[in-house]
């Protein structure tokens, strides 16, 4: 048994589980995408935005 | 276009020369021969296409990267390049890239010099306090930013207005009440709103910076009126602003060393931050949007050629026609 | 010209081949079922035997008509290539078999291999498209809601130390008057105390002010949209000059026209700096 089969049997071979599986997926897609280009932009542009440099001026602001 | 190239195309092209000399067709009047020479079979086939195309499209973004415009297409200005201005170099910008965020650090500074410097003539009207929220000061800072200047309310309950210390929806005070106040302070020439200035210059924020440090006395022989100072980037090279920013103008809070050229590179950050409010963000989705749609075409490419194998390798056999 | 035509017809001899839309060439007047002589040498002749290019009785119909002569095809294939009529033949017929192009570069390695993989392009190609069109939804369906400049100016905040107890203050809130009224310990109890259940639009105090001692609540009469005044009115509270409803100290519709009680809006008491936060 294949993984190809495996994959086909277990999410296509319903129709109603390969579109239900289509939705969830595009909903966790939505989030994980989100994340992982976030997670990448923040540490593209280190220090330059402003929740890099927030601390400094909250912590001044507690004093 | 290459897509529609069945698979393994270019590779098997050669093994198609020698294929489509051989196929039969269908042959009503021979009136050519049959025969053509290697040469010819090549110039018909897909690799000669996709190889022409390629270098066609080559050499033209060779041209346009090496010329900076198109081909065969001149430009056509009204204006010389000495009205013009000299053209700014282009800058290092920390936001330059096309995954760069704004420097937030020297938007900060940037306001810092926008408020003890160009505000003395300068508006920034599309620009509320509460736009520098989460962008280069608390919402503490801002507030008592805004307390500090006075705003015109009302009217109240007797009809009259009434003044009232800022609130973070109020916009930036304006240097003057109106267009013909700050005529007559400036000599005739009016401070341009800086809200959207670095969109509204040729060269962006290239220029502002090349304007505010490009101060420099007249070349022998060009006549500078009174009241007016050289500048090689302004159109004109004429312009009624003087130089404003020296070495150690303002003192930064950070401690970073406030030279001219800081001081001129964190205004324009600022500005530019204040002409493009948005463009953190659109940025980000800029980046999401590419890496979506290429995985989009990139799929439904795939689909294609699925849907239509059933198409293209259809076979049509005559097995039962015999009496 | 007529000459010309009529020269044309008589040097223009009737077809003596077609080609059946199926692309077989047909000469159907000629004994193509004639088995052809057997040779010693088969050397590219094909089979020996009855021809099997010929189309089958039900499938085309040859007849001569005054017109010359007519084929009728009741098979409905397409034609595969272009075709021209040859009046007059000087080659000869191509027989070769055709030859079929080459498909296994289509062909997939492993059947259920394509299949699942096919499957999950799919699903994939699904996945995208439905985050993509969830965001475009959300995207548009926020152009829909206000804009950052009109929510900047949607909350107001009131300093509660500036009112002294008994008295109401009149602010404005998103364009319209708010009544802020800071009650006394005996306003607190007869707004409590009355039998609210049998009032035109029953609410009790606890429901209408957060914190007993404050009332906040929209200066605007429900009837018409007046502005009521305070202190004033049968119940102590407020009267509407327009159309005289009368409103308790709980801003609740007692008397008029007015159907229903004065509106809270939604408010919040921020305690460290002791303001009151409406919006």
């Amino acid at each position: 048994m294949s993984i190809a089969n495996t994959f086909y049997n277990v999410f296509v071979k319903r129709n109603s589980v390969y579109v239900t599986t289509i939705f969830a997926g595009a909903f966790a897609f939505g989030v994980g995408f989100d994340l992982g280009v976030t997670s990448f932009w923040d540490r593209w542009n280190q220090g330059k935005q402003w929740k890099d440099i927030r601390h400094k001026y909250v912590e001044a602001e507690s004093d | 276009m290459l897509s529609r190239l069945p698979q393994g195309a270019l590779k098997n092209a050669a093994r198609n020369v020698n294929a489509s000399r051989s196929a039969v067709r269908a042959r009503f009047a021979s009136t050519t021969s049959g025969s053509s020479s290697a040469f010819q079979t090549f110039l018909n086939s897909r690799a000669a296409l996709a190889s022409a195309t390629l270098a066609t499209v080559g050499s033209v973004a060779w041209y346009a990267h090496l010329y900076g415009s198109l081909p065969f297409f001149p430009e056509v200005h009204a204006n010389s390049p000495a009205e013009e201005g000299l053209h700014p170099p282009q800058y290092p910008w920390s936001h330059k890239g096309l995954l760069d965020s704004f420097d937030h650090a020297s938007i900060r500074r940037g306001y810092q010099v926008y408020r003890e410097v160009c505000a003395a003539c300068h508006s920034l009207d599309r620009i509320a306090w509460r736009n520098l929220v989460g962008v280069s000061h608390t919402a503490d800072e801002v507030k008592v930013m805004a307390e500090e200047v006075e705003y015109e309310d009302g009217p109240n309950d007797q009809g009259e207005m009434f003044q009232r210390p800022g609130k973070l929806s109020d916009y930036m005070p304006p240097p003057y009440p109106n267009e013909e106040a700050a005529r007559s302070s400036n000599g005739g020439a009016l401070p341009p709103d800086l809200s959207l200035i670095v969109k509204a210059r040729h060269g962006g924020p290239d220029y502002i910076f090349a304007l505010l440090t490009g101060y420099t006395e007249p070349p022998a022989g060009f006549e500078i009126r009174d009241g007016m100072n050289y500048n090689a980037y302004f159109p004109g090279n004429a312009i009624s602003m003087a130089r404003v920013l020296f070495d150690g103008l303002v003192e930064y809070e950070d401690g970073t060393s406030a030279t001219t050229s800081q001081m001129a590179k964190d205004v324009v950050t600022f500005l530019n931050w204040a002409a493009e409010p948005e463009h953190d963000e659109r940025k980000k989705a800029g980046l999401k949007a590419v890496i979506l749609f290429s995985a989009l075409t990139a799929i439904s490419l795939y689909v294609k050629r699925y849907k239509w194998s059933y198409i293209k390798s259809r076979k049509i056999r005559k097995c039962c026609l015999v009496d | 010209m007529a000459a010309f035509q009529l020269s044309k017809k008589a040097l223009s001899l009737p077809p003596t081949v077609r080609t059946l839309a199926s692309g077989v060439p047909s000469a159907s007047l000629l004994n193509l079922n004639a088995r052809a002589p057997a040779h010693g040498d088969h050397h590219a002749h094909g089979e020996v035997g009855p021809r099997s290019d010929t189309p089958a009785a039900w499938a085309s119909k040859i007849s001569t008509t005054p017109v010359g002569l007519v084929s009728t095809n009741y098979a409905s294939a397409k034609p595969t290539g272009v075709f021209q009529q040859r009046l007059v033949h000087t080659t000869a017929v191509a027989k070769d078999t055709p030859q079929v192009p080459d498909f296994s570069g289509y062909q997939a390695k492993s059947e259920s291999t394509n299949r699942g993989l096919a499957y999950l392009m799919i699903g994939s190609l699904g996945v995208l498209s439905a985050s993509a069109a969830k965001s475009t939804v959300a995207e548009f369906l926020g152009t829909m809601a206000a804009s950052a400049d009109v929510l900047a100016l949607a909350k107001v905040e009131v300093e509660l130390a500036s009112i002294p107890e008994g008295k109401n203050v009149i602010i404005k809130w998103r364009g319209k008057p708010v009544f802020i009224r800071h009650r006394t310990a005996d306003e607190i109890a007869e707004a409590k105390n009355t039998d609210w259940k049998s009032l035109r639009d029953p609410e009790s105090d606890e429901s209408r002010a957060k914190r007993p001692e404050w009332l906040v609540m929209l200066g605007v009469c429900t009837h018409l949209g007046c502005v009521p005044i305070g202190e004033a009115g049968d119940f102590g509270g407020w009267f509407c000059p327009c159309h005289g409803s009368h409103y308790d100290i709980s801003g609740r519709i007692r008397k008029g026209p007015a159907p229903l009680n004065l509106e809270i809006p939604s408010h919040d008491f921020n305690d460290a700096e002791g303001k009151l936060v409406i919006g």
